[in-house]
């Protein structure tokens, strides 16, 4: 178990929660956020290793999360960012890419395998601590 | 200098064009008034001098003379009136008009109390008009918004739960308390919803690029490098048909094409599909790519498969056909791809067509795309 790696999961539909979870939860410490706005609230006590950011959700969506994330100005600003969402087109791509993310996953077309094999691939890029 | 009337107007040449002109017709009006004033001066002072004998064939001439320049006096004048009041506002109307049907620009029409009533008329009819369109416009603008929202929404809709079936399906086959039936149930399952998956992203594919909206990423592509990785993908399938699929190397170097990487790799998985599809076990299907002229590359996918009825030919790249050969339960196609890979090929200014082999049996599809810069 990766004790220091920390996945914070924003997605607001339950089961897709679960299901995420259940792949994961054994291999990495798990946060989760219903919302952009939960989100940002979970990081104003713990920094996350990387994130999981679905786009579609109510209060604040992932757009305006991304955004803020962005925006900061501490250690959260640069946190790596996997975008996994039923969205697919190109605009909402492009819109991601120039907020900076690392991976654009398409939920529906993913399967979870291939989302853990994004993360890991992520997380072997990151500066060893 | 005559000048031609100009009917292209851009707005700064149109202002500088209209003061010119302006200029020159007061000038020309200031000359002519002089020389009108100065020709009736002259033939009113001779007429006094020859005014005591009106006999004379010089008077008689005179008279003849002065009842004439009256007579064109008049002429002028009422061609001057009919300029002003008929000519002026015709032209202003066709200023307005240029400007609407060029720039979709409204331009205000003067119209003064003097101006016939006809004329009036057809220039009210001419702003009413305008209006409707633009009005219309605004509309076809907005429902082409709703629409694509409508697309984006459903599209969203759907792949939310098809997400979760696929994910609880693939959580279940990972599991080891299910037997070979369930199993196979699973995978069953599995496939179905991917196939579900693939279709609404077809439909959202489809409806983007039918809008004409649908922003293409162009980039040079080098072909024969990018149609290998893509027939690879199909390595798996073919294998499982037992179809030979093989990509031919050419002996040239290919210049690279205008494409959009994404839009092509969806019409050559098409292509490609089909033609495995479309082929019966013990078959091949070859890939390669070649020259038709300096400025055209095309790619060739050569099946040895069922062929397409000629009865089909001509609706084969129709929304919804499927040829008649081609409807079966196991070849669950929903007669798209052909269309949209069609209109994608012309949107690169290239083509999507295809012949019967010469050898009878099975088809060659042929994707034409322009050489780079």
């Amino acid at each position: 178990m990766e004790s220091d790696t920390v996945i914070l999961v924003v997605e607001d539909d339950i089961i897709l929660k679960k299901l995420l979870s259940r792949a994961f939860a054994d291999q990495y410490n798990m946060l989760y956020a219903n919302n952009g706005a939960e989100a940002l609230a979970l990081l104003d006590t713990q920094t996350p290793t990387l994130i999981l950011l679905d786009l579609l959700m109510p209060d604040m969506d992932g757009f305006t999360f991304l955004e803020k994330v962005r925006a900061r100005n501490d250690a959260v600003k640069s946190t790596p960012i996997i975008v996994v969402s039923n969205l697919g087109q190109q605009k909402d791509i492009d819109r991601v890419k120039a907020l900076g993310v690392s991976a654009y996953l398409v939920k529906a077309e993913v399967s979870i395998d291939e989302i853990t094999a994004k993360i890991n691939e992520v997380l072997s890029t990151l500066p060893a601590k | 200098m005559r000048q031609k009337p100009r009917t292209d107007l851009g707005d700064a040449e149109a202002g500088w064009y209209a003061t010119h002109m302006k200029l020159r017709n007061t000038l020309l009006i200031i000359l002519g008034s002089f020389a009108v004033v100065g020709y009736g001066a002259a033939l009113l002072f001779f007429r006094l001098l020859v005014a005591t004998d009106p006999a004379t064939p010089e008077s008689a001439l005179l008279n003849l003379l002065i009842f004439a320049t009256l007579f064109l006096g008049l002429i002028a004048l009422l061609a001057f009136l009919f300029f002003r009041l008929v000519g002026v506002p015709i032209r202003n109307l066709t200023t307005a008009m240029n400007a609407f049907a060029k720039q979709g620009v409204r331009v205000p029409i003067k119209i003064s109390r003097l101006t016939p009533r006809e004329i009036r008329m057809l220039i009210v009819t001419f702003v009413d008009l305008s209006e409707r369109v633009e009005h219309s416009h605004a509309r076809d603008t907005e429902i082409s918004h709703v629409k694509s929202d409508f697309i984006t929404t459903a599209a969203h809709q759907l792949r939310t739960p098809l997400t979760g079936i696929r994910w609880a399906l693939e959580a279940l086959e990972k599991s080891d308390t299910v037997s070979e039936e369930q199993r196979a149930l699973i995978e069953n399952a599995a496939e179905k919803s991917h196939q579900l998956v693939s279709i609404v992203g077809t439909l959202l594919n489809m409806s983007s690029i039918e809008s004409g909206k649908h922003q293409y990423h162009f980039e040079a592509v080098d072909m024969p490098a990018f149609l290998k990785t893509v027939v690879a993908d199909f390595d798996h399938m073919a294998r499982e048909r037992s179809v030979t699929l093989s990509y031919k190397e050419n002996p040239h170097a290919l210049p690279p094409v205008r494409a959009d990487r994404e839009q092509v790799r969806w019409v050559l998985n098409n292509i490609i599909e089909n033609a495995i599809r479309y082929t019966p076990s013990g078959g091949s299907v070859t890939a390669w790519a070649d020259m038709r002229d300096s400025l055209t590359l095309c790619v060739h996918v050569r099946d040895t498969g069922i062929g397409i009825p000629e009865t089909d030919r001509s609706g084969i790249f129709e929304r919804f056909y499927r040829a008649s050969n081609a409807v079966s339960k196991e070849n669950a196609g929903n007669g798209l791809g052909l269309y949209i890979a069609r209109t994608i090929a012309a949107d690169h200014g290239g083509d999507l067509s295809f012949s019967a082999n010469d050898t009878k049996v099975g088809t060659t599809f042929t994707l034409s795309l322009p050489v780079a810069g």
